[in-house]
């Protein structure tokens, strides 16, 4: 065999094993219709990173095997802007151009909606955090709740909130005029009047606002001894705090939504200081697991802001999908659904499952801790963190 | 607090960065019959350029206000050549045009909205305050920054319409918004005047953005959130008309502050549209219109 020929027949060679490496390994697109610019752009552009992440992972550590074969993940993320009609482009190009079968990452409830008016039809799965009921249900097989919503953690929130400030009696809410924030708001009227606090007023003010004047004078002038800040994401919250101070209100600060505190005291400054959030975590503390430490520290490598638990859920979503594609041993979204809520399987937060049929006719959230933080010093600090007693249930029993 | 006194402050701080931005669009609409969907971009462009010029140049050596004017030199010089360039290869092949400025307005918007995300990310930011402390006027309060701000944003519009009333420059902008064959008739070098007419409105656009620099939430979008109230400014104003840009926008941010304050941000957003169709049934023109 002359040179020329030994080269012909090794390049023959490396082209065929890379053809069997491609064929060994098909890719499964993955995605995600989040809002990667604008108030709530932190909270799209990290959930990206930590499907990414996940994926990356799982693609390194050989892949997943589903009925004999070897396949890898692939992100594919769009940015829905937080409303229904870009919702509606990223469903079309997700399900329609993309031709992808799982979602493992979804915000807002309008464009979340938006994406399951074609998910569910087309027999795609999906993951989301949106906080609305309505989007899930036993009318929605193919949909799950990666992230605690409103119905897991208000209740507590509120409650440890007043637990601090025994003396507070009143409250005024302000909340995004949009889907999530007409769901939020029904469940925090209700759970804070079952506490016994009386409710001043409830306020809508539209996304993309630039102007928190208004609005601040109107609730300073209520002299609530609590404003409740509701889906606002930190941008819009950390504006809104900060007007608060300037009009000397200093009262107690709730933000169910709050995701983190850098971006909430870099925006509001001092005014934002003592607010209580529901949806954050430290997750550099010895509470959090060596996996969630070292995303986070990725995470404030990348942006600049700590790991926070939505975007988190689309790191577990994509465990979630591979635990049941595996246990289903199918990639048929149908198949996989039906067993998702039977599995225990490992999230960023350790073992967990899919639960919550008492609250939605179906076990379709999941069942991860709920953290409650606050800011001091414009730093987060966690206070508390509650385990889900069904989740305790599930993993003693093991099934 | 004296509600009345801090209604006139929101509505009086709202109000400047209104007037600012809309003058810019209704001068372009007067001079060329554009109606420039890309104007929040040179808005944005220039608030952009400082958050990312601003931590750049920070440094305990230099006192944070020649900091702030430094980057809102070069800021608004980079948007002004955006704005030469944009004319020279774009605006200036449309002018009278409705139809055709429609589309490539709303397609330069679109594009430089995705070109932004790209090069500057989507994250927020937040700059650190030019100026601490508030102040309490009137029974109301307000930081002291943000008087500041508004006194100068005042002032540069009060500048601008002397020099529309009483200059030769205003003049001929005026008399090319009236009618441009008339205009170019009498020796007014129409397309030059088109020119500086464009270049003037991106310079209010710019200045209105690196004044709000310190105050506001910057974001890659952040000019398509003004760009819906410039609109409805100077629709409800009358297309093309200075005072009218002043009247409307003094108009939304009062709804703004006192609806807002009333009811609540939303129904506030609501009472303008509804107040611009009230306008647009009676005077079709706008309040101040005249063709």
């Amino acid at each position: 065999m002359t040179n020329l020929k030994k080269i012909y027949a090794a390049l023959a060679l490396a082209a065929l094993a890379t053809t069997s490496s491609v064929q060994a390994q098909e890719t499964i697109k993955l995605g995600i219709s989040a809002p990667m610019s604008g108030a709530a752009a932190v909270w799209g552009l990290g959930m990206e990173w930590a499907a990414k992440q996940a994926a990356d992972k799982i693609n390194l550590e050989g892949g997943l095997t589903v009925a004999g074969k070897k396949y890898k993940y692939e992100i594919v993320a769009y940015d829905n802007k937080y409303n229904a009609a870009e919702g509606t482009k990223v469903a079309q190009n997700l399900i329609n151009r993309e031709k992808i079968k799982y979602i493992v990452g979804g915000i807002g409830t309008a464009p979340i909606q938006a994406l399951q008016s074609l998910s569910e039809r087309s027999g795609t799965l999906i993951f989301i955090s949106a906080w609305g009921k309505s989007v899930k249900g036993p009318q929605f097989p193919l949909t799950f709740t990666q992230s605690n919503t409103p119905f897991e953690i208000l209740d507590p929130l509120y409650r440890y909130v007043l637990a601090q400030n025994p003396k507070a009696k009143t409250v005024a809410i302000l909340n995004a005029n949009d889907s999530s924030g007409k769901e939020v708001e029904t469940v925090a009227q209700k759970a804070w009047a079952a506490l016994g606090i009386k409710v001043l007023s409830s306020n809508w003010y539209e996304r993309g606002t630039t102007q928190f004047q208004p609005i601040a004078a109107k609730l300073t002038e209520q002299k609530p001894d609590i404003i409740d800040l509701g889906v606002a994401p930190p941008a819009d919250a950390g504006i809104m705090l900060k007007e608060l101070g300037v009009l000397g209100w200093n009262g107690v600060k709730v933000l169910p939504v709050g995701t983190s505190a850098t971006q909430l005291a870099q925006i509001g400054g001092a005014a934002a200081n003592g607010t209580y959030m529901g949806y954050a975590g430290d997750y550099s503390s010895a509470l959090s697991t060596p996996v969630q430490q070292i995303l986070n520290q990725g995470m404030l490598a990348q942006y600049k802001e700590p790991l926070n638990p939505l975007q988190v859920s689309s790191y577990d979503s994509v465990y979630a999908l591979k635990a049941a594609m595996e246990a289903s041993n199918s990639l048929d979204p149908k198949k996989i659904a039906a067993v998702l809520p039977t599995l225990i399987f490992e999230t960023s937060y350790g073992k967990t499952v899919f639960g919550g049929k008492a609250t939605y006719d179906s076990p379709q959230q999941i069942q991860v801790p709920v953290m409650i933080t606050q800011v001091q010093d414009g730093k987060m600090v966690e206070l508390i963190r509650i385990v889900p007693e069904e989740l305790k249930t599930r993993l003693a029993a093991g099934k | 607090m004296d509600i009345f006194g801090q209604l006139f402050l929101n509505s009086l701080q709202i109000s400047a960065a209104y007037i600012l931005f809309s003058l810019g669009l209704t001068l372009i609409f007067g001079v060329m019959k554009v109606v420039n969907f890309a104007h929040g971009e040179f808005f944005g462009l220039v608030l952009l350029l400082i958050a990312i010029i601003v931590p750049w140049l920070n440094s305990p050596a230099l006192p944070l206000a020649l900091t702030y004017a430094a980057a809102g030199a070069v800021s608004i010089l980079a948007t002004m050549a955006c704005g030469w360039f944009l004319y020279h290869f774009a605006f200036k092949k449309f002018q009278r045009d409705m139809v055709g400025s429609f589309v490539l307005s709303v397609g330069l918007s679109l594009l430089m909205q995705g070109l932004f995300l790209e090069f500057f990310g989507g994250v927020p930011v937040k700059l650190p305050d030019l100026i601490e402390g508030n102040l309490h006027i009137l029974g109301g309060a307000i930081t002291t920054q943000r008087l500041v701000l508004t006194l100068i944003a005042l002032c540069v519009a009060v500048v601008m319409c002397w020099l529309i009333a009483a200059t030769k420059l205003g003049k001929a902008l005026r008399a090319v918004s009236e009618d441009h064959e008339a205009a170019m008739l009498q020796g007014i070098p129409y397309r030059r005047i088109a020119l500086y007419g464009f270049l003037i409105a991106t310079f209010l656009a710019a200045i209105a953005g690196a004044l709000l620099a310190p105050v506001t939430v910057i974001s890659a979008n952040v000019g398509s959130d003004f760009l819906i109230k410039g609109f409805i400014a100077i629709v409800i104003g009358g297309l093309g008309s200075i005072p009218g840009s002043i009247i409307g926008s003094i108009l939304i941010a009062v709804i703004e502050s006192v609806g807002g304050y009333y009811f609540d941000p939303s129904l506030a957003t609501l009472g303008m549209f509804v107040i611009t169709m009230l306008v647009l049934l009676v005077r079709p023109k706008g309040i101040m219109g005249n063709g």
